[in-house]
């Protein structure tokens, strides 16, 4: 059952997985913004897509095979920037932190409505198909 | 489910601490003129210290967003005022008053209202998102 299924699930879910950990990093960065000593934390996804691109290429033994790339990249961390805004060694920017939360979590919606569009695909050959 | 119910969760340890620094701030301007506490000094300014909260849950460290982790008496001087006729005057007709700046206060007021605005812009973020995901399929 799960042949018939494209990888576009497993990279959408994964893409999905990562907004949803930078949503967390974004609300205890928010928390945070007013504790000492606090460095603001972050996702670095897509640097390790793009390495990992480079580095997994199916081997082809056909001329006819296609190269593709990985399904599921699991490259997922949480950083902690080193850098300082305000004296006590916060690096908590509130106004881009509130901004790039926004980013995210429209992301994450658009994500999401690509999941239903493939779903509906799959719905339109079944009820199409009598 | 689980991870986004803790999203929120975070954000509100970040509301709950923003307002209690408010409540701080409060006491601090409503004695901004005590000259008589518990121990018999003037009232002294009161901060909170934040704290960041990461918990260990089975193995996996969590983070889990702020703690008040305490109330810190701000160390520095009185306010020295010539005022004999105060009843609290010492033989030289000086007083002690609380080392609290109203205008500082108030500068504080306002961030403390910025963060707590932001954790609750937050915490509706994050239940659009939980709510797009339920879109799913529909």
């Amino acid at each position: 059952m799960a042949g018939i299924f494209n990888s576009n699930f497993d990279t959408l879910k994964t893409a999905m997985d990562v907004q949803l950990k930078r949503q967390e990093l974004h609300a205890q960065n928010i928390a945070n913004a007013e504790t000492p000593g606090y460095k603001r934390k972050y996702v670095a996804f897509e640097e390790y897509l793009q390495e990992s691109k480079m580095k997994l290429k199916l081997s082809t033994t056909n001329q006819k095979h296609l190269p593709t790339f990985p399904k599921v990249v699991n490259a997922k961390e949480v950083v902690m920037k080193d850098t300082s805004i305000t004296n006590d060694k916060n690096n908590v920017d509130i106004d881009m932190e509130v901004t790039e939360m926004t980013k995210d979590a429209l992301r994450y919606q658009v994500l999401s409505r690509l999941i239903s569009m493939n779903i509906d695909r799959y719905n339109t050959v079944l009820r199409n198909t009598r | 489910m689980q991870s986004e119910f803790n999203i929120m969760n975070i954000s509100s340890t970040g509301l709950s601490a923003q307002r209690f620094r408010i409540e701080l701030i409060s006491t601090n301007i409503a004695n901004s003129e005590t000259t008589r506490t518990a121990n018999g000094e003037p009232y002294r300014r009161k901060v909170p210290v934040f704290q960041e909260l990461v918990r260990d849950i089975q193995g996996r460290k969590e983070n889990s967003g702020v703690i008040v982790k305490e109330i810190y008496e701000d160390p520095s001087q009185f306010r020295i005022v010539y005022d004999p006729t105060h009843p609290d005057a010492d033989e030289n007709g000086y007083v002690r008053l609380p080392n609290v700046n109203i205008i500082r206060e108030m500068v504080d007021m306002i961030n403390a209202q910025r963060a707590y605005e932001a954790n609750a812009t937050a915490i509706n973020t994050t239940k659009a998102m939980i709510t797009s995901a339920l879109q799913i399929g529909r």
